[in-house]
């Protein structure tokens, strides 16, 4: 990449954006000023709205039928004793609530239709007593006298003089039973019985960080996809109704120095318009014009600073190239700005998952970009540090913008960017041509389904019903994929007899893996330890109530068949021809891993689903992997319950260098009696080893 | 003789469509062009002198054949490609709110032109093509023909061996389209290869040394004109164009 070439068209990028008053006015200066303003017009209107609440004189009036009933002296007399407080006659001020305004009540004769005396604001509230039958207040008897306030919800003032007279007369009800209970001989005041302390142990820094971490990030995204869009809009989709992208696309700059530079220019106007955002609430908060939300404290500690630089960083890198995408595909400005709209939604939906409670990083949040961001960012504010999931957190979230960023640059070479033709040939052809480039979109929907699906309902419900599920989830999405791009059943999943040796292969291969596996996950439980919980429940899961041949069948053969299809068969067959064999045993074979949601689980199924593939590369048949996958599983299962079978409980290191050369060992076998047996002198290389 | 500085063959370009399917719009052409040479892209409008253009320019991918320019392939060195390249067309706009040296300069150096002679290279482009009085405004304030001048300046700003312009004078009025022919001619004679197309006779009888005749993505018939008129027995280039495109003689 060439700098020299960046920084001018970066400089470009800006010197456009500069030399355009209208964008400069609109979308930088004028939401400066209307911000801080709307925020504080509205603090203004809800002072003086409550000002006019509190200074205006209520209009109310007393029914005075069914005085007569039993009981409805003693009502009569609190009702009275509640509307002395509020007081009665014109313009006499009365207390408020407790601890509230004086608020001034102005009885009137009662009218004789309520109801359209309220909705004409001739009266604010109307005051009824029911006498009932009973003959004392405290008779919890559904005729116990009453009192009922008539208002109109839909009308201030009616609304307010309702809610002053209701807490006047809740208080009055306390006073009355407080005085009933010391008549009773309880003479002890309330607040003396089982008196209430409470000891906040967390310090002031960490409160606030904590009210401040979970509005950060939505913040900073909010602001950043504002500022970014101004130039995002004009980076691509403006660049191409101007009908300057042809100009450049044929100038010497390479797509990964346009895509670089564009995505620079907004950064930096993202950057710069959050920075002068921030600036200019925090002038308006120092002014006192407007007012800092409360519990929140603008300072944070230069080390976490720093880290939450570190942290936003590959954020700021994803969002500036969702936009820069969305403008490469766009092909106008409006249209560009329409697209904006979702994207804005999306992000702003992820970066809000910090506000809900009970969201921590380590969980499968971690792989979620930018919500796993959030989520760290308010762990540092509240001074929770967590390094080996902030580093996943940060690593997830920047192999998501280097995506988005090659997504970006092929988005440049894309020959619609500048000619009618709206596919290519494979689009057009569709069915296997297809495939290969829809098949990561079918496994990454697939995975949100399975990770809606056990993280809902999958807990609660017996391990044999989940483990039907899950196969005949991955077992539909094998045969619906297959079915949409017509894809030869016995290409896609290697359906081929593999070579004798094979098996041998598997049956030293399987419990070699086995220990490795058992390794990696003793490794990674260093940083991620496998919960108590989990350990629990899978005992009781796999308990000795299920019987041998049911463990075998449901968590031995069944995976053993259908994910091997799905992984091994059609997502292996679908990558095979867009990646280099080793991108291609790393990618499956983690992506495998990633299908087992729980973070701790990753890393040993991850593994497996490595020596998987190659298992499948190297014999060139899927048969004996299925073979495989089963009797790691049965041999798992069985060295929880069988003495024998055991895994050691301190391995040493021989016992992984001894799984890694039988694993080789393995490999070896699949690979020689495979070449003889499908190549036979003048065969084609249909089948071949990929690498080979 | 000069060496080829562009090389094409069997250049073929499919493009496909939903509502059309697939559409072959250049098919296994053929030609060369070295340099002080004019060669021309003589066709219909819809007849792939701007696809084949724009695959030489690495702008669009070839569905098969090659192309080369200075021995760099337009598939796998496609920025050497577009480093000896200057790409001319209607179709490509300057930003209006650069000035005319701030222009120059942005494209010589994005065409990595070397930075020490950035700056005396822009001031020689702006004195070559007149532009010294404009240099300083803002392009959207220019006039079309001395926007001409501006883009015809960009094209050539970083010393291109290989100059391509795509009907250049397509909406240009007479006078300004004669100074674009005046201007292409005097690049001819700096040693420049040029490939130009057009779908105007006489524009290609006045500029080209030779001409290639395409029509519906095939390269009909590529010579100089007394080459083609000996061909055909017809003495006008429209004549010629006629023969080859319908197989008609249009000789009364």
């Amino acid at each position: 990449m060439n700098r020299r070439t960046v920084t001018a068209l970066f400089a470009n990028d800006l010197r456009q954006l500069a030399r355009n008053p209208r964008v400069l006015v609109f979308a930088v200066a004028l939401p400066l000023v209307l911000w801080p303003l709307m925020w504080f017009l509205t603090s203004l209107t809800t002072e003086r709205r409550q000002e006019r609440i509190e200074s205006r004189t209520y209009a109310y009036s007393v029914a005075d039928e069914a005085a007569n009933a039993a009981g409805a002296a003693d009502a009569r007399a609190w009702l009275d004793r509640a509307l002395a407080v509020v007081g009665d006659d014109g313009g006499a001020d009365g207390a408020g609530p407790a601890g509230g305004p004086a608020v001034r009540f102005e009885r009137l004769e009662a009218p004789d239709d309520v109801p359209a005396a309220l909705e004409e604001e001739q009266l604010h509230v109307h005051v009824a007593w029911e006498a009932g039958d009973g003959e004392d207040l405290s008779d919890d008897d559904e005729s116990a006298p009453r009192i009922v306030l008539s208002h109109r919800a839909d009308l201030d003032a009616s609304d307010s003089a309702e809610g002053f007279l209701r807490r006047a007369l809740e208080r009055t009800r306390t006073e009355v039973r407080e005085q009933r209970l010391a008549a009773a001989g309880f003479e002890s005041p309330p607040e003396d019985l089982l008196p209430l302390e409470r000891i906040e142990t967390a310090s002031e820094e960490q409160t606030s960080g904590l009210f401040l971490g979970r509005l950060l990030t939505a913040i900073i995204v909010m602001m950043m996809l504002t500022g970014g869009s101004i130039v995002a809009t004009d980076a691509l989709a403006g660049e191409k109704e101007r009908g300057t992208l042809e100009t450049l696309l044929t100038t010497a700059a390479s797509r990964v120095e346009i895509v670089t530079a564009k995505n620079l220019s907004i950064l930096a106007v993202a950057f710069a318009t959050s920075v002068l955002n921030i600036v200019n609430i925090v002038v308006w908060m120092q002014l006192d014009l407007i007012a800092a939300p409360a519990g929140l404290k603008l300072v944070i500690p230069a080390g976490a600073g720093l880290l939450l630089l570190l942290l936003y960083a590959p954020a700021a890198v994803l969002l500036s190239s969702s936009l820069l995408l969305v403008s490469g595909r766009s092909k106008t400005y409006k249209e560009a700005q329409l697209l904006f709209a979702p994207v804005m939604l999306i992000a702003m939906a992820v970066a809000a998952i910090p506000v809900l409670p009970g969201v921590e990083l380590r969980s499968a949040i971690v792989l979620l970009p930018i919500a796993n961001l959030g989520v760290a960012a308010r762990e540092i504010l509240t001074g929770h540090y967590d390094w080996p999931l902030l580093a996943a957190a940060w690593t997830v979230t920047a192999g998501a913008a280097a995506l988005l960023a090659r997504a970006s640059v092929r988005t440049l070479s894309a020959e619609k960017l500048i000619t009618a033709s709206d596919t290519d040939a494979a689009d057009l052809a569709g069915g296997p041509a297809l495939f290969p480039r829809r098949v990561a979109r079918w496994f990454a929907v697939l995975w949100a389904l399975l990770l809606v699906w056990q993280l809902n309902v999958g807990g609660g419900i017996d391990s044999r019903l989940l483990i039907v599920t899950n196969m005949s989830i991955f077992g539909a999405a094998a045969w619906l994929m297959i079915a949409r791009y017509r894809l030869p059943v016995r290409e896609a999943l290697s359906l081929r007899n593999p070579p004798h040796a094979a098996w041998v292969g598997v049956l030293i291969g399987a419990p070699a893996g086995l220990v490795l596996a058992d390794g990696v996950v003793r490794l990674a439980s260093l940083t991620m330890p496998i919960p108590e919980e989990w350990i629990e429940a899978m005992a009781e899961a796999f308990g000795a109530d299920i019987p041998v041949w049911q463990m075998l069948v449901f968590f031995a053969i069944l995976p053993g068949i259908f994910e091997e299809i799905a992984f091994r068969g059609v997502l292996l067959h679908g990558l095979k021809s867009r990646l280099k064999p080793v991108q291609l045993v790393l990618v499956a074979g983690i992506a495998f891993g990633f299908f087992h949601v729980d973070l701790f689980r990753i890393p040993g199924t991850s593994l497996l689903g490595v020596l998987l593939v190659i298992a499948v590369l190297r014999s060139g048949s899927i048969y004996p992997a299925m073979a495989w996958h089963a009797l790691h599983n049965a041999l798992a299962l069985g060295s929880a319950r069988i003495e024998q079978i055991r895994l050691p409980d301190q391995p040493t290191w021989w016992h992984y260098v001894l799984a890694a050369l039988a694993i080789l060992v393995a490999f070896r076998l699949m690979r020689q009696n495979y070449q003889r047996a499908s190549h036979p002198a003048g065969s084609g290389p249909e089948g071949r080893v990929p690498g080979g | 003789m000069s060496t080829v500085q562009v090389e094409v063959q069997d250049l073929t370009k499919s493009f496909f469509d939903q509502s059309r399917g697939e559409i072959k719009a250049v098919q296994e052409v053929n030609f060369e062009c070295r340099g002080g040479e004019i060669l021309g892209l003589l066709g219909a409008n819809g007849a792939g002198k701007t696809t084949t253009l724009r695959m030489i320019s690495t702008v669009l991918q070839p569905t098969a054949g090659t192309a080369r320019v200075l021995g760099h392939d337009v598939v796998s060195d496609p920025v050497e490609v577009r480093r000896n390249l200057g790409f001319y067309s209607a179709s490509t706009a300057l930003y209006p709110r650069l000035t005319a040296r701030e222009t120059l300069t942005l494209f010589a150096r994005v065409n990595k032109y070397p930075a020490e002679r950035t700056k005396s290279r822009v001031e020689e482009m702006i004195e070559r093509f007149g532009l010294g009085d404009y240099a300083g405004a803002r392009i959207e304030k220019l006039s079309s023909g001395m926007k001409q001048k501006v883009s015809i300046a960009r094209t050539v700003v970083h010393d291109p061996p290989v100059l391509i312009f795509d009907e250049p004078t397509v909406g240009l009025d007479v006078l300004n389209a004669l100074d674009l022919q005046k201007a292409i001619q005097e690049l001819r004679e700096d040693g420049k290869a040029i490939l130009f197309s057009t779908h105007i006779m006489s524009e290609a009888e006045r500029l080209c040394d030779r001409i290639a005749i395409i029509d519906k993505g095939r390269i009909r018939a590529t010579g100089d004109l007394e080459g083609l008129r000996a061909a055909t027995s017809q003495h006008y280039l429209e004549d010629i164009f006629v023969h080859y495109v319908t197989g008609n003689d249009t000789t009364e």
